[in-house]
């Protein structure tokens, strides 16, 4: 079979760089996500691939660039292909998510020493935070948690998209996105305000006071339906 | 007000919060003010005794660098990092020493943390906040704040082994120490003298196995009461946890009916200068010292 | 009267100097004053002493070494290394034994097997401290 011929830059305006998937060569256009020139490749990505709007964490990817020992790390869909890049994609990080009841716990450093007591072998070595591609102070987070700081702990994870890439560089194999996770939900139960107006509005709901308008709504044909989209209005008719 | 960085450890901030409250308010009352450093991680206890491992070494040198940045912030600070937790100040005080007679330590660990842009100048001392009081700030000056003396406290001082250990770490002679009997006396306490002072708790085997701490905790506490003290005084937040709780399961199992009460020195001190009692937090000792207190009329 | 007789060759040299190695301590130096066993506070639970461990590491006697509970016991209360008139640090030898068990098997304690009510309620620095010294 033959193989089709790579685009080189002279057969093509567009610049092109080499990057290694798999260990094998492919020439791309340099101006490609990682994700999408791994597409441009041939290759038709299954698993590790989500939103493609770095916000789902499913694209983890672990990179090194030719000569160069350093590892560095990004997500697939938001990072650009560089010249000699040698890539492999982490779709899963295996790091079983703790059972736990948080009806049953306290904000304190107990909680997360009950269900993640390595956050104790913690050496503070920060290869956490140098590979993650939110920026995120990682390790800082989990010695927050182990401080029973809950506070500092959830706010400082809060960017963070559950890539997985941390917990598979620290040594002391931890795993940093659900401890992140345990402070962020602990915080947001007991330490925040409870958000009344999403209350209030589940209250409605649940006493049917909107049962009435989608139900007419769901009898309504496409033709009237997009009627009433375009004809719509934001004043409050209760108001008027 | 002279301020001083102060590194908390882990500890202080779960079940020794009386142990932090109670030194931060008398702290500032001596003209010491701890300040606690914003973004401190965890020191590593127990300090590694290998001669080749330096990942265990990046976290005591990491906390030395951000000290060092904290300083800046500070009014009329000192290069020193205080510490309350004695374990903490043995961890910090020997790698501080480590890395500055082995450059190429530092250098390795400093390569490390360059990234961090957190790397270390061998520009900090360690000091314990006992070391302070007796150095920096003097017992007359304490006796001075003074409001309310200990009277009818009978106090038994107790060590333990990481404030006296090793050379490079000890805040006191390691035989005879002193500090803490002199403060004790500088807040009218009576001091009884225990040769089990530096008896080792059993420290963190209370995680694997607790008959070694039971062991250790019930010959320090039957001399305790065979010397006629109604109290002890430590430095340590393992020690006081080992010494209180494993206690309370003694006295369920043997019927003691002698309970001594595990204070902090600062503890003692923040009741003798008069602050308020809820700031020990009493409530999170197992043997309630508040029962003491109030027979001898110094709750306040 | 009953004889054992110690094979001492090659394995035993290089049990000896990877002990050294990871200590960074000279065995040879100790004269078996005995004064480290005296003074530890944990003597009584252990099933070998501190002075026969280190002299069975002079002669390299791996297995006996290792099959003993001493460095487990060990606190690292280092009341040994200040009092030694050698001047060696023979906590850092207990050191280099669990080293040397932890860096090919490293979990001496299994954390995984902990009792939640035991992790909830100890304090934070025994965890931090015990990981230290007993896993790897």
């Amino acid at each position: 079979m033959a193989k089709a011929k790579p685009k080189t830059k002279t057969e093509n305006s567009t610049p092109m760089v080499k990057i290694f998937i798999m260990g094998a060569a492919h020439e791309v256009p340099a101006s490609l996500t990682i994700m999408k020139a791994i597409e441009y490749a041939g290759f038709k990505i299954t698993r590790g691939s989500g939103c493609r709007a770095g916000f789902c964490g499913a694209c983890g990817t672990i990179y090194r660039k030719e000569g160069d020992y350093r590892i560095y790390a990004a997500l697939a869909c938001q990072t650009q292909v560089e010249d000699g890049m040698v890539l492999t994609q982490l779709p899963f990080v295996p790091a079983p998510k703790a059972r736990y009841n948080v009806d049953e716990l306290q904000p304190n450093a107990s909680a997360m020493l009950k269900y993640y007591p390595e956050v104790a072998r913690c050496l503070s070595c920060n290869a956490c935070s140098k590979v993650c591609p939110q920026e995120i102070k990682v390790m800082d987070y989990v010695q927050y948690s182990l401080q029973g700081q809950i506070k500092k702990a959830a706010d400082e994870s809060f960017d963070c998209v559950q890539c997985g890439l941390c917990a598979i560089r620290c040594p002391a194999e931890i795993p940093q996105y659900h401890v992140g996770m345990l402070a962020r939900r602990l915080h947001g139960k007991y330490n925040l305000k409870a958000p009344e107006n999403l209350e209030h509005r589940v209250k409605e709901i649940e006493d049917g006071v909107y049962t009435e308008a989608f139900s007419e709504l769901m009898k309504l044909s496409k033709a009237d339906l997009k009627k009433r989209y375009t004809e719509r209005d934001f004043i409050d008719q209760k108001k008027a | 007000m002279v301020q001083y960085s102060y590194f908390p450890g882990c500890n202080l901030k779960t079940n020794a919060k009386g142990f932090e409250k109670s030194a931060v308010a008398v702290s500032k009352k001596l003209n010491a003010e701890l300040v606690e450093i914003p973004n401190w991680n965890c020191c590593g206890t127990v300090h590694t005794m290998t001669s080749d491992n330096l990942m265990k070494r990046i976290a005591p040198v990491r906390v030395l660098s951000r000290s060092r940045k904290h300083i800046e912030e500070l009014e009329d600070s000192p290069n020193e990092v205080a510490t309350l937790c004695s374990m903490c100040n043995s961890t910090l005080k020997i790698v501080n020493k480590e890395v500055k007679v082995d450059e190429d330590k530092l250098s390795k660990i400093n390569y490390q943390l360059e990234e961090d842009e957190e790397t270390y100048a061998e520009d900090m001392e360690v000091k314990h906040f006992l070391e302070i009081l007796r150095d920096s700030v003097g017992y007359k000056n304490i006796a001075k704040k003074v409001i309310k003396e200990l009277k009818g406290i009978k106090v038994v001082p107790y060590y333990g082994c990481m404030l006296l250990h090793p050379e490079e770490a000890k805040i006191d002679d390691e035989e005879m120490p002193s500090v803490l009997e002199y403060l004790m006396e500088s807040l009218g306490a009576e001091v009884i003298f225990s040769p089990l002072f530096k008896f080792c708790c059993g420290s963190y085997h209370i995680v694997d196995d607790e008959t070694i701490v039971d062991s250790q905790v019930s010959k320090i506490l039957q001399d305790v009461r065979v010397k006629g003290a109604n109290a002890m005084v430590v430095a340590c937040p393992l020690c006081a946890y080992n010494l209180d709780y494993q206690q309370k399961k003694l006295i369920k199992q043997t019927g003691e009916k002698n309970p001594i009460p595990i204070f902090y020195f600062s503890q003692l001190m923040a009741i003798a200068m008069g602050e308020p009692i809820e700031i020990n937090h009493f409530e999170d000792h197992q043997i309630d010292p508040r029962k003491l207190l109030k027979e001898l009329k110094l709750e306040g | 009267m009953s004889y054992e007789y110690i094979k001492f060759g090659k394995e035993e040299r290089e049990f000896r100097e990877k002990i050294e190695e990871i200590s960074g301590e000279n065995v040879f130096s100790c004269y078996q004053c005995g004064k480290c066993s005296a003074g530890c506070m944990f003597s009584d639970k252990m099933d070998r002493t501190v002075n026969q461990q280190i002299h069975r590491i002079q002669m390299g006697q791996k297995e006996k070494v290792l099959a003993a509970n001493t460095h487990w016991i060990c606190a690292s209360c280092l009341t040994c290394s200040v009092r030694c008139p050698r001047d060696i640090d023979v906590a850092a030898i207990m050191e280099a034994i669990r080293e040397y068990i932890l860096r090919e098997e490293p979990e001496k304690i299994i954390v995984s097997e902990l009792p939640k009510e035991v992790l909830e309620r100890l304090p934070n620095i025994a965890l931090v401290g015990n990981f230290r010294k007993m896993t790897g």
